[in-house]
């Protein structure tokens, strides 16, 4: 566990070095991210000019989702995103022996060797949005909520990781990988607003198939101190169930590549 | 020229059949955002339900037939360089893409008219009622939308003779665009003031003009009022893309020696 820490900070390092070379660029990322934010806010205050209630969510709570929402997005971007191209690149072109033979999980490395920092501008944002909601709400969370809050954070990132990497690791068998991340970006923006709000068999397949509400909501309301210790047990037992899942699906793929490979 | 339009739609549809799945994935991840939003609406005014479900259902029918991604096209071609091969052909470029652009709107025009009525049958919502002078309107402001967008998205595109990061500049617009276009609500959703520029900036004109008009929410003079609007637009924008055409043809040819 310690090397592979080791090996993260080394990657880390290595992609820092690498985006140095581009400080320029800095500032216009900056205001993209702004600009984002700005428009996400925007499009929240437009829905509750009409109304005052989203699914039983208040504004103020709305908005603690659309932060949990765009820090977890951020991540995605910030670690898991710049690594989907390269993984097709090396099953294309056989280059994913070198990683295979590395003294270092395989999975681990494909979905971690690149970085994408300016990307975590929008898991600073999404903080400040939080903020500001918990602001508004007039709620200040316990450390109970807090440290539940964290609990549940941790099964949704394992959770969206898993997810990503399942979808990564049709790359073995499908060469437009760009559409793939575009399946999996429409899927997550269901995640933005309470799952309440939806109606009829997309709330099932988002709330059980694909735990895109699990995602977000738990975490929101477990920040505004709504949470049961069932809930926070069950975010934990699926994030655990789709790594799994996601990991068992990696070993076979790979059992695919050597057989195609020679 | 349409002995040669039949020429380019013919090469551009095959080019299409090449790419079937890439169209379906871009068709179906392009109906996620106008569904979410939807069912906003929905939980908002449930009482209106049915409205909203024609509203969004046309929202995505008239996205697709309008939609246009020269941009990303010529911003690709011109960085990598291989708009010089599009420029040396007898044609000018541009007629490449009009066609291009035809030919998928007939495809998506092909998939999603018996997808509506299909679903026609199983949500009376879905029914339009319409006189034959409104769907004469509604069929008039589609092709202006798609004209409007496409002259939009092209002279974007030609900021790639200046701009490394054509594809952001566009991606600020489309934001703007989701609200004053009446993707993120319709636009009589918004506050007066939103609302207010949304009559006069071209924005109006590529998706929600049309839906207006086929569920009657625009009045006879109002009718005449958004076209003229809408043609100044495109008068406008395709003053603006000439003009761009020469000046980044003078600089196409000061970096290419």
């Amino acid at each position: 566990m310690r090397r592979y820490g080791r090996v993260f900070r080394e990657f880390f390092r290595a992609c820092f070095v690498e985006e140095m070379e581009y400080r320029s660029e800095f500032f216009g990322n900056f205001a993209a991210s702004f600009f984002g934010v700005g428009m996400a806010l925007l499009t929240v205050h437009i829905f509750f000019y009409q109304t005052d209630d989203l699914g039983g969510w208040t504004y103020a709570e709305v908005l603690v989702l659309l932060g949990i929402f765009n820090m977890l997005r951020g991540f995605i971007d910030f670690a898991l995103r710049p690594n989907m191209p390269r993984l097709l690149e090396h099953v294309r072109r056989g280059t994913l022996d070198y990683i295979l033979t590395k003294p270092v999980d395989s999975m681990f490395y494909v979905s971690f060797r690149h970085l994408v920092f300016w990307r975590l501008i929008d898991v600073a944002l999404g903080l400040g949005v939080i903020g500001y909601g918990l602001y508004i709400e007039r709620y200040v969370p316990s450390a109970v909520d807090v440290l539940m809050f964290l609990v549940v954070m941790a099964a949704s990132l394992l959770l969206i990781y898993s997810l990503w990497m399942m979808l990564m690791t049709t790359s073995f068998w499908v060469v437009r990988i760009d559409d793939l991340s575009f399946i999996f970006d429409s899927f997550f923006e269901t995640a933005r607003f309470p799952g309440s709000m939806y109606r009829g068999a997309v709330r099932m397949v988002i709330t059980y198939v694909l735990p895109a509400v699990l995602i977000t909501n738990t975490p929101a309301l477990a920040l505004l101190g709504k949470w049961s210790v069932s809930t926070v047990l069950a975010a934990l037992a699926v994030a655990i169930l789709f790594l799994w899942l996601a990991r068992r699906f990696w070993r076979f793929a790979l059992r695919f590549y050597t057989g195609a490979g020679g | 020229m349409v002995r040669k339009y039949i020429a380019l739609l013919r090469m551009k549809y095959i080019e299409m059949l090449a790419y079937r799945l890439a169209t379906f994935v871009w068709m179906t991840g392009a109906i996620t955002q106008p569904l979410i939003t939807m069912f906003v609406w929905m939980n908002i005014h449930p009482e209106e339900s049915e409205s909203f479900l024609f509203y969004f259902m046309a929202v995505i029918f008239v996205e697709r037939m309008t939609s246009a991604w020269d941009v990303w096209e010529l911003d690709r071609e011109i960085r990598e360089g291989t708009f010089s091969n599009l420029l040396l052909r007898p044609l000018h470029p541009i007629h490449w893409a009009i066609a291009e652009n035809i030919v998928y709107k007939w495809l998506f025009l092909v998939i999603l008219v018996p997808v509506w009525m299909v679903g026609a049958v199983y949500w009376p919502a879905l029914r339009p009622h319409m006189t034959g002078s409104q769907i004469g309107w509604f069929l008039a402001a589609v092709v202006l939308s798609a004209a409007l967008r496409f002259l939009l998205s092209y002279s974007c595109g030609l900021l790639a003779f200046w701009v490394t990061k054509v594809a952001a500049v566009y991606g600020v617009i489309d934001v703007i665009s989701l609200f004053l276009s009446g993707r993120i609500a319709p636009l009589e959703m918004l506050p007066p003031q939103l609302r207010e520029w949304s009559e006069w900036l071209p924005f109006r004109y590529m998706i929600s003009f049309p839906i207006e008009i086929a569920t009657g929410a625009v009045r006879a003079e109002e009718l005449v009022r958004g076209f003229a609007i809408a043609a100044g637009w495109l008068l406008v924008l395709a003053a603006v893309l000439q003009w761009l055409w020469k000046a980044g043809m003078k600089k196409n040819q000061a970096v290419g020696g």
